[in-house]
């Protein structure tokens, strides 16, 4: 556990960080700034830190790249699982490597694409060159997204353990930076219910209004509860179920949050749309709410046991 | 006492007494069945300490943190010893009167209620007065020696067994709203008081209509300071939306399970169980984060309306499901089993009203939470 002080003095770091224009400005101050250490150090603060003020700014970087790498022990980019899933995203026919996932536009030359085969997962080191790679422009485009997709052959690969740590590592991550994103968007609908005015009143004098954005923050508080409790359990579950609230409230927040900006909010003068768009593909990174949420049910109702408590 | 030896020794002891702890009922059992079986069950924890730990020892307690009332409750809901609702009454009304009521006056009354030896009520609502607490009516005027007080409540819940009531009176001007309104802690068998039990949708005598004519009541049993009763019940609505809450929180855990083991195949849909579970759990997660934040002293305020939302929702997401899964149960099924489903569900209902309904509780998220300001 690192100190209050040492906390503040990091947060402070992050923010600077995410001041910087571009995306390769932000991943060279978070390498100054010491985020591998601050992750060694204390993983939970330094996670929850960066990611929820990247969703807070709507930034762009390779922390979620870096974070996986590192969990997985690999050296290099590892390539995200295809949008809206959350196995590896490599698969092996007998020689064949056919891979099927994302990663960001400003990786190297080489690849490491996980592949679960049968009763294990393999880790391939693979060139970039081998693969197709597509520039996402997609709903959000400063997102910088790479589609990978292509097969290649007689690649070597080892073995690997800790593919569900890491996709619960990375679950907890995008969970944050949702949140983060989720209470920026509230923040923008208050400031500005305070300040329209219509009928001779403040809009934040209408019930309609106001409920709306409770309803925000009531989303945004039960996901922000699931993610405090999945760092307590660390069990991959409970980083799925955290996951799927902290896309699930998104949406909600968005919802209201547009409907409470309406015109101004619809247009790219005002900042809402940018996490709008955001918000709408980190549903989907590594697992959206909707299909985790099925995934869960269908395994709790097949077994007939719910998950364990959490203890008082 | 630690949280977890707390945990353990307690575990170990509600295994060994289970036949004594045991209901003598059948199911969810009459409404009297309940209060007896609460009657007994608090009387064997309290003696044997387990209820006293987490209390002030001015009023009978051990001391120590709030988390073993958490867990005490938790365990006896959990396996189905007490009903959540009518066990909580203590959490709801019992700090509120050691914050507000004369040393001696809490040092004799809380034993009783935490034993088991009296019921209380709750006083607040009125036939013209639901969420607009600050415009009750029900009069207290000075006299020689003490309050009299003319008037009526509503929807008191369990008065018909209640030994005290802490009450709600205007004191000022109809129109001094809630800077008028003084709270007193009345004697039910006092002369003047009339208690006429209400049938409720679920089919229980749950709550009563209460009338006062006349009624004395000394001003010794003043809580806090005459036109300080509007403090008194800011006081005890965040109590009433915390600890009862994450006793709930393990009853609605129990029935969901339970519900899970008797739904015919086929008649969950996955993706509302999925989110069933995940809302259950968040609240859970809230609610220790709540029990948390009260046990290191911190005052409890309107963040508690949050988890108030959050456990109405849930509450009622479980009892939907409930609604697919048994189906006909619920609608013609007529044995102990079915009788008991549907009641529960019907009283689910009643989650988005009681204790402040779902929109007084988003008026004060709006108001306090996300500083809206007035919404006039
Ligand atoms: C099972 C049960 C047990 C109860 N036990 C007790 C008890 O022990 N002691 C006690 O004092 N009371 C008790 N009550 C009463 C309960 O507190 C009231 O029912 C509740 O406060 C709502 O008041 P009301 O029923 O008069 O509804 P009203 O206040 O008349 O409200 C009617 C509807 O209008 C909405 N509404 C009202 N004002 C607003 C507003 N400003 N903005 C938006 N919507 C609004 C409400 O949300 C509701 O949907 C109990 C009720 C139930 C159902």
């Amino acid at each position: 556990m690192i100190d209050a002080a040492a906390r503040e003095l990091f947060e402070r770091g992050i923010g600077h960080a995410f001041d910087q224009p571009t995306s390769e400005a932000v991943d060279a101050a978070l390498g100054e700034l010491g985020w591998h250490d601050a992750l060694a150090a204390d993983q939970r603060a330094a996670v929850s830190a960066l990611f929820r003020r990247q969703g807070e700014v709507s930034a762009t970087s390779s922390a979620l790249d870096w974070l996986l790498a590192s969990s997985l022990g690999a050296d290099g980019a590892v390539v995200l699982p295809a949008l809206g899933r959350w196995d590896p995203p490599g698969e092996v026919y007998g020689p064949r490597l056919r891979v099927n996932g994302l990663s960001r536009q400003s990786i190297g030359d080489r690849v490491v694409v996980v592949a679960s085969a049968r009763d294990k997962d393999i880790a391939f080191d693979v060139p970039a060159a081998d693969l197709l790679l597509r520039p996402v422009h997609g709903v959000d485009p400063q997102l910088e997204l790479l589609e990978i997709t292509g097969e290649t052959v007689d690649v070597d690969g080892q073995p690997l353990i800790g593919w569900e740590a890491a996709l619960a590592l990375g679950q907890l991550a995008v969970g944050h930076e949702l949140v983060g994103a989720s209470r920026a968007m509230l923040e923008l609908a208050r400031a500005h219910a305070l300040e329209r005015v219509q009928f001779g009143r403040p809009i934040a004098t209408f019930q309609a209004i106001r409920h709306r954005l409770a309803d925000s923050l009531v989303a945004i508080e039960a996901a922000e509860a699931v993610l405090d409790a999945a760092w307590l359990d660390r069990s991959p579950q409970t980083a799925a179920m955290a996951k799927a609230m902290s896309g699930r409230s998104a949406r909600i927040a968005a919802r209201h949050c547009q409907q409470v900006l309406a015109g101004i909010g619809f247009t790219t003068e005002h900042a809402l749309h940018r996490y709008v768009r955001r918000v709408l593909v980190l549903d989907l990174l590594l697992g959206s709410s909707k299909a985790l949420t099925r995934k869960l049910g269908s395994e709790v109702v097949a077994s007939r046991q719910l998950p364990p408590l959490l203890p008082l | 006492m630690e949280l977890d030896e707390f945990r353990t020794s307690l575990d170990a002891w509600l295994d060994e007494q289970e036949g004594a702890l045991a209901p003598d009922h059948d199911g969810l059992g009459t409404l009297d069945e309940q209060m007896a079986q609460l009657t007994k069950v608090k009387r064997l924890t309290f003696d044997a300490g387990w209820m006293r730990w987490g209390w002030p020892v001015r009023v009978g307690g051990l001391g120590g943190t709030t988390l073993p009332r958490a867990y005490l409750g938790e365990a006896l809901t959990s396996r189905d010893l007490v009903e959540p609702g009518i066990y909580s009454m203590a959490e709801v009304l019992a700090p509120t009167m050691i914050d507000f009521a004369a040393p001696e006056l809490a040092a004799t009354m809380v034993p009783r209620l935490l034993r088991g030896d009296e019921t209380w009520c709750q006083g607040f609502s009125e036939p013209g007065t639901g969420s607009n607490l600050a415009s009750l009516s029900c009069r207290a005027v000075r006299s020689h020696g003490g309050w009299r007080v003319t008037g009526q409540k509503v929807w008191t819940s369990l008065a018909q067994y209640s030994e005290r009531c802490v009450l709600l009176t205007r004191t000022g001007s109809v129109e001094s709203a809630h800077r008028g309104i003084t709270a007193l802690f009345v004697d039910m068998d006092s002369p003047g008081i009339t208690v006429r039990p209400i049938e409720s949708m679920h089919g229980v005598e749950e709550f009563c209509e209460v009338f006062f004519d006349d009624v004395a009541v000394p001003f010794d049993r003043t809580l806090g300071e005459e036109g300080q009763g509007w403090s008194v019940a800011m006081d005890l609505l965040p109590y009433e939306r915390s600890t009862s809450l994450w006793h709930r929180a393990a009853y609605l855990h129990r029935r969901l399970q339970q519900l899970l083991d008797a739904a015919p195949p086929d008649t969950l849909d996955a993706a509302e169980v999925g989110q069933t579970t995940q809302l259950l759990y968040a609240f859970r997660a809230r609610s220790r984060s709540t029990q948390h934040r009260l046990a290191r002293g911190e005052d409890l305020g309107p963040e508690t309306s949050i988890d108030k939302v959050l456990l109405a929702t849930i509450e009622q997401a479980v009892f939907d499901l409930v609604g697919d899964g048994l189906a006909s149960d619920l609608a013609i099924g007529d044995g102990t089993t079915s009788e008991r489903w549907r009641t529960e569900f019907l009283y689910s209902r009643a989650a988005t009203i009681y204790g402040g309904s779902a929109e007084i509780q988003r008026n004060i998220i709006a108001r306090r939470l996300l500083d809206l300001g007035s919404d006039r």
